[in-house]
């Protein structure tokens, strides 16, 4: 499944640069990651996706598989197993920064397979929701990569359309429809932090932030502080992209990629 | 000759309701899942997600440590003893037949396969255990698509055999001696028409998930399974484990239905067996219908590409068909030779003069393929029957008058057909005639143009099947030429009780036939003894120990006929106890309604009866001398040639142009199955195989993704129809005794599905002609059919 | 396959139900019919450590009328809806989009509160909620709140529902005089939606007056057919003028792509099927 993304962000490409290498930075993008460990160029994490009654949770391990700084291009392989069962989601994700003038362009191309019970399952569910995450992961990264105001709101993942990002997602290369073709909706248009609209959504569920769980006193060791904050995904996307906290017994996590993975083996916490 | 109303004087013809069912619909029969022994432990298997991948850790450690858990292993530590499954039929001399261990060593090749298991004391526990097996695969590519697994530098799915080539195999008309060379022919024909025809993989939907039940507790180890061929079973599992044969006895308890699906050896009998061994204890595996989905075998799954060379005026002259069989990852029980079975029936009821047939099967890293209802049949009745609408297309025919000019006609048999099998009966004529008036043909075709016409939006459409198949499996002989390995005869015994009552013991292993019923008719009216005193025993080695099972519509054309010479030897041997016990000369005796009498004594006169001659040999104080007391007795038959069934199937069909649904509105089915034992059951398989043709037509799909996965995994999207989808049938019949099959039956497990499926399509098809539409790919979905509408609109196509 | 282990509890009232998911964290998972929850456990792709039955709290089973409302209870089963009474004669429109859903089996089980709550984009009665302008009555820990329909359908499978809430009942505007209809479009009977249109019309003297439209699987959530509704309120009630409002059933709309379904050929359902529901619900 191939998921493409295009947006552009108001800051300079050697700026952006810089923070797309970031991983500690980037990874808790990924809704629901935890980064557990990261030497520059690995990094190991887990993913935990929660849509409605459904659970998915990826514990495994990422590298860069290229990072030129002359094309500005960045390769990151990334590859985990279900927590539950033996199904599997590896991610290539490609990004490429492109200067326009003080702004930069941004395309981030994923490839991504899935396998197991959600693959074979899931009345087509896999698509639905990689196409989120990646949706949401590609609409954060603008938001980090835009700088200014994301510490205040960083916590946010912003909502496609409050970035301004496309996030059309098409199911493969050769019938994408809507993600190659017509220019999307925010292309080359400056990215605004998260929108005041996309809280003001919040209102529609009550006091979520209360009966939200918030980050367990047992979070493991280089949570950043953006990735402990994941109510605020569930607040603006509705996604309940919660982190999995009871994971000292569990390997642990991936974040840059895209799928995820995560631990919090049942065992482990009976 | 047609079908009378009349009430028939015996049982044979009579529809009597099943004896099977009060068992089976109250629940008050054991299912394999349903069997508890003591200290019975229960096994679940670790499943690949990968399609194609090595693996590169597999440690069932942690999954010892489970609560419940008594033993969990993996194929690499079985490696030495587990074996290999078999294909048995190798179709050709340098067929590829790869290692297919029931558990996966070092590989796996499709999404599903086995690689670990867990025994456990109950099956949740054991089910949560394999959550804990460590595993981790390197992934290797998948191989999916069979043009691509064909090319020289395809990643293969068996390395260390050099090639996605299963093998090829050919037929030509020429070379067999029964036509002329299709090239010679086709060149000097008017008009050649070539289509391509894509065969979706479907999976058999049987409604008893597949169970084994392993006792080694026993001097004999004893196996319970979900199978069609118990018998065959147990040779492969004798074969295969090394235990002798003598030692196992295998059992098919009642069994809730098969379509083919349970015509196998399958790897989780064998895990079963061996897992039972290593833990000296009983041991139960139950699928999931979500096993069932990924790894029990699919079927069809063919490329067709189809050549008919025809004269202007209709006339049928050269046909070809080169095929591409999916194989899936490992050769199954026949699976290889299901598409040769087909081989001989693309040229279906015509008189072609030149006929080739090729076939490639080929490995792919899929869930391997095999028996599906009718098993090639139905897909070369499929080719032969859109291209022979195709035809009348481009030659501005109608269908139904181009088939006419081709079929064999009636009084032509026994007529040798170009694929070298002598059909020995049909009334294709009579068939057509009744469906065609039985459907309103004129009226409708009537409707059908008014309805053009008018650019209505829903568009009628007309299609006809006017299907042969080959039924009865099989003559050993022919069998054997086929490089199946095993024969097609069929036995059955007739024991007479001391009491009168008659116990039958069968070869074929009835799960959904209603073979208790069809037997116990047959046998009243051969030994005149009442319906209900007729008990019907099978599917145990114990009880039957010879048999060949039960497929391709072969246990009435084939067992029943057995059962029949059975019956007779038991009547031979009566015969001299009775004229002995009568006191008259046994050439003098004539035997009726259950009784021996002296010829010319009026019914109703005392003779004696079967039932006192049985009770007379079990004394045996007064027989003839140096006659042995006994008048049980076996036959084993083993036919001489195919039966033919064949009919002719009409459906019309409703297709909504604006959002492609086709709803089917009238469908007629007319077939022609030889005598007929039970019309009741007869018309259930009728009705039961025609859904299931329809289904291939319109609904069903396995859908593998670019990654390997069967995306299609669940009944949420492996879409299945119900009754609710379905219109009433109308069904009726010809009836053209099979010559060569003594019973004068021919089968009609599978006609249904074979004739349905060209028949709906051919309707889709027809009624979008207008728009310039020639094809729809099955199944034919709301989507596909309106992209065809779309397409075909954009390209100045209209009604 | 068989459910992962798990902890049941099963509450009396309302607000015991509350106190247990509150006591469960987010781990929990409200049950009542099972027909959408029972499959996802059974083939593992969830695994809530405790299951709140809400199915034998009697409050929330019913129908009863409110002054303009029709008040279902959550629990109120499939079936119960399908022959209810007040709901055939003041909301008919949920009786025939219960009557599409699965089979009789699953609507004997199934619950009217539980469609809402799981929020299949592919079920069939959220977008007859959000056509209605149902509003959704939810129990928590403080007390009762009211959530829109609009409002309470968030995205794939996700509610205004916290963890800690349950639904209780809906409470449905009465329409008299307004025509209704369901289209529903599926490969199969008992399958879910590829694409279903709910439609509630008025009419005066052959003009459309009033026009609620909502689609099912035309999104991660149910979508009102705002542009349809604007186009025929005011319009007459005739075939052109629907067709033309149909046209613009996909306006705003984002639906998947899937197995079942290419997202070009879901919008040209919607319009389609639009075009049929609004044209039956105005008695064309």
């Amino acid at each position: 499944m191939r998921l493409d993304h295009d947006f552009t962000v108001p800051v300079p490409a050697d700026e952006a640069w810089r923070v797309l290498l970031d991983v500690p930075r980037v990874a808790p993008c990924m809704p629901g990651a935890t980064l557990t460990d990261s030497d520059g160029d690995r990094f190991a994490g887990t993913v935990k996706v929660k849509l409605g009654p459904i659970t998915l949770s990826y514990r495994g391990t990422g590298h860069f598989v290229d990072r030129d700084e002359s094309t500005r291009r960045v390769v990151i392989e990334a590859h985990g197993r279900e927590s539950r069962g033996s199904g599997t989601a590896a991610a290539t994700v490609t990004a490429v920064l492109e200067p326009v003038g003080d702004t930069t362009r941004v395309r981030v191309s994923t490839d991504l397979h899935v396998t197991g019970r959600p693959a074979q399952f899931g009345r087509g569910m896999i698509a639905d929701v990689s196409g989120k995450l990646v949706d949401q992961f590609a609409a954060c990264l603008a938001q980090e990569l835009t700088g200014g105001g994301a510490e205040a709101v960083g916590a946010r993942a912003p909502t496609q359309a409050a970035v301004g990002a496309p996030a059309q997602a098409g199911m493969d290369a050769q019938a994408p429809g809507a993600a190659a073709g017509s220019p999307p909706p925010g292309a080359g248009q400056p990215v605004s932090p998260a929108a005041p609209g996309a809280a003001a959504e919040v209102g529609v569920a009550p006091e979520p932030v209360a009966t939200a769980p918030g980050p367990a006193p047992t979070q493991p060791t280089a949570t950043t502080g953006r990735a402990a904050e994941p109510i605020d995904l569930l607040e603006v996307t509705g996604l309940r992209a919660l982190l999995r906290e009871h994971a000292p017994t569990v390997a642990l996590l991936t974040a840059v990629a895209v799928v995820a993975w995560v631990l919090g083996r049942r065992s482990a916490r009976r | 000759m047609t079908v009378t109303e009349e009430r028939p004087a015996g049982e044979v013809g009579s529809a009597r309701r099943r004896k099977e069912d009060a068992r089976l619909i109250t629940g008050r029969t054991m299912w394999t899942e349903n069997l508890s022994l003591p200290g019975m432990l229960h096994l679940a298997i670790l499943r690949s997600p990968m399609a194609h991948a090595r693996i590169t850790r597999l440690d069932v450690g942690p999954a010892l440590q489970a609560p419940g858990v008594v033993t969990a292993f993996t194929g690499r530590d079985v490696a030495d003893v587990q074996g290999s499954l078999v294909c048995a039929w190798p179709v050709t001399e340098d067929i590829v037949q790869p290692a297919h261990p029931p558990l996966a060593v070092d590989e796996v090749r499709h999404v599903g396969e086995a690689v670990a298991v867990v025994i456990a004391r109950d099956r949740a526990s054991a089910l949560d255990a394999l959550m804990n097996i460590d595993v981790e695969y390197d992934e290797l590519p998948p191989v999916l698509d069979m043009e691509a697994a064909l090319a020289d530098d395809a990643p293969l799915v068996h390395a260390d055999q050099g090639t996605n080539r299963a093998f090829h195999w050919v037929y030509d008309s020429a070379q067999a001696g029964a036509g002329d060379d299709f090239e010679q022919v086709a060149r000097d024909a008017d008009v050649v028409v070539r289509r391509r025809y894509v065969q979706q993989r479907l999976i058999p939907s049987f409604m008893e998930p597949r169970s084994v039940l392993v006792d080694p507790t026993s001097d004999q180890i004893t196996v319970w399974s979900t199978t069609q061929i118990p018998h065959i079973l147990r040779v492969i599992l004798a074969l295969v484990t090394g235990v002798p044969e003598h030692k196992i006895r295998v059992i098919a308890p009642d069994v809730g239905g098969g379509f083919g699906g349970k015509l196998q050896v399958t790897p989780e009998e064998l895990i079963a067996f061996l897992a039972a061994q290593r833990v000296g204890k009983p041991v139960k595996y139950t699928e999931t219908r979500s096993d069932t989905m990924i790894a029990a075998h699919h079927g069809r799954d063919q490329i067709q590409d189809i050549d008919v060379a025809a004269r202007r005026d209709g006339t049928v002259l050269a046909l070809r068909a080169r095929l591409l069989a999916n194989m899936g990852a490992y050769l199954g029980l026949v699976g290889a030779g299901v598409p040769i079975l087909g081989a001989y029936m693309y040229n279906g009821i015509y008189k072609f003069r030149a006929y080739r047939f090729e076939c490639t099967g080929v490995f792919t890293t899929t869930a391997f393929t095999d028996a599906y209802r009718g098993a090639g049949r139905p897909e070369a009745t499929f080719a032969v029957e859109r291209i022979m609408d195709e035809l009348a297309a481009e030659l501005g025919m109608d269908p139904i008058e181009l088939r006419r000019r081709n079929w064999i006609r009636h009084e032509e048999f026994p007529y040798t057909t170009a694929a070298g099998l002598t059909y020995d009966s049909g009334n294709y004529e009579a068939a057509t005639a009744k469906a065609m008036q039985l459907f309103g043909y004129d009226d409708l075709r009537r409707e059908q143009q008014a309805r053009r016409e008018s650019g209505d939006p829903v568009q009628l459409g007309i299609g006809v099947s006017t299907y042969t198949e080959m039924c009865g499996l099989a003559p050993s002989r022919l069998w054997g030429s086929l490089r199946y390995t095993a024969g097609g005869w069929e036995t059955a015994t007739v024991r007479m009780l001391p009491t009168g009552r008659v116990e039958v013991v069968t070869g074929t292993s009835p799960h959904g036939q209603s073979h208790e019923t069809a037997w116990s008719q047959i046998v009243a009216d051969q030994l005149g003894v009442p319906f209900e005193d007729v008990e019907v025993l099978h599917g145990d080695t114990r009880s039957s120990p010879r048999g060949l099972d039960t497929y391709g519509s072969r246990s009435l054309a084939v067992g029943g006929t057995a059962l029949v010479q059975a019956c007779q030897k038991v009547i031979d041997k009566a015969r001299p106890i009775a004229a002995h016990l009568l006191e008259a000369d046994p050439g003098d005796l004539e035997f009726s309604g259950g009784a021996f009498r002296v010829r010319g004594t009026p019914e109703g006169e005392a003779g004696k009866t079967l039932a006192e001659c049985a009770l007379a040999v079990f004394a045996a104080h007064n027989l003839p001398p140096g006659v042995e007391p006994v008048i049980d007795a076996d036959a084993t038959y083993d036919p001489a040639n195919f039966s033919f069934p064949h009919g002719t199937h009409l459906c019309a069909v409703d297709v909504d142009t604006e959002t492609g649904r086709v709803a089917i509105r009238r469908y007629v089915a007319v077939d022609d199955v030889g005598r007929v034992v039970n019309p009741l059951i007869v018309e259930g398989q009728v009705h039961g195989g025609v859904a299931q043709g329809v289904a291939q037509a319109l609904f069903e799909e396995a859908v593998y993704d670019a990654d390997g996965n069967l995306v299609t995994g669940s009944f949420a999207d492996y879409t299945l129809p119900s009754s609710a989808d379905l219109p009433d049938f109308i069904t009726d019949r010809t009836e053209t005794p099979a010559l060569e099959h003594p019973l004068g039956t021919k089968g009609v497990g599978e006609a249904g599905t074979i004739a349905s499926t060209p028949a709906v399509v051919n309707a889709v098809v027809d009624a979008l002609r207008p728009y310039g539409v020639t094809d729809v790919r099955m199944p034919c979905t709301p989507e596909r059919v309106w992209q065809a509408v779309s397409t075909a609109s954009r390209k100045g196509g209209q009604p | 396959m068989i459910p992962e282990a798990f902890d049941y509890v099963r509450p009396s009232t309302v607000d015991d139900a509350v106190r247990a998911l509150a006591a469960a964290g987010d781990e929990a998972k409200v049950i009542a019919g099972g027909q959408s929850l029972v499959p996802v456990l059974r083939l593992r792709l969830a695994a809530p450590t405790v299951l709140v039955d809400i199915g034998r709290i009697a409050d929330l089973r019913g129908v009863r009328e409110d002054g303009d409302d029709l008040v279902i209870g959550a629990t109120t089963t499939h079936d119960e809806v399908l022959h209810d009474p007040l709901v055939a004669r003041y909301a008919p429109l949920i009786a025939e989009a219960t009557a599409t859903v699965a089979d009789r089996q699953v609507r004997h089980l199934g619950t009217f509160g539980g469609s809402l709550a799981h929020a299949d984009p592919a079920g069939d009665l959220p977008a007859v909620a959000v056509a209605l302008d149902a509003r959704l009555e939810i129990a928590g820990p403080n007390g009762m709140r009211t959530v829109p329909a609009a409002d309470f359908f968030l995205d794939y499978l996700t509610t205004a529902l916290g963890v800690d809430e349950v639904l209780a009942a809906v409470r449905v505007p009465k329409l008299p005089g307004w025509g209704t209809h369901y289209e529903k479009f599926s490969r199969v009977a008992q399958a879910w939606a590829l694409v279903g249109v709910a439609a509630a019309i008025e009419r005066a003297d052959g003009t459309i007056t009033g026009a609620r439209v909502a689609l099912t699987n035309m999104g991660p959530t149910p979508v009102r057919a705002r542009a349809v509704e604007q186009a025929l309120v005011g319009a007459p009630a005739t075939a052109e003028a629907i067709a033309e409002a149909a046209s613009r059933a996909g306006d705003g709309t984002q639906p998947g792509s899937d197995l079942s379904a290419s997202a070009d050929y879901r919008a040209h359902l919607a319009t389609v099927l639009t075009g049929r529901a609004v044209s039956a619900a105005s008695g064309l």
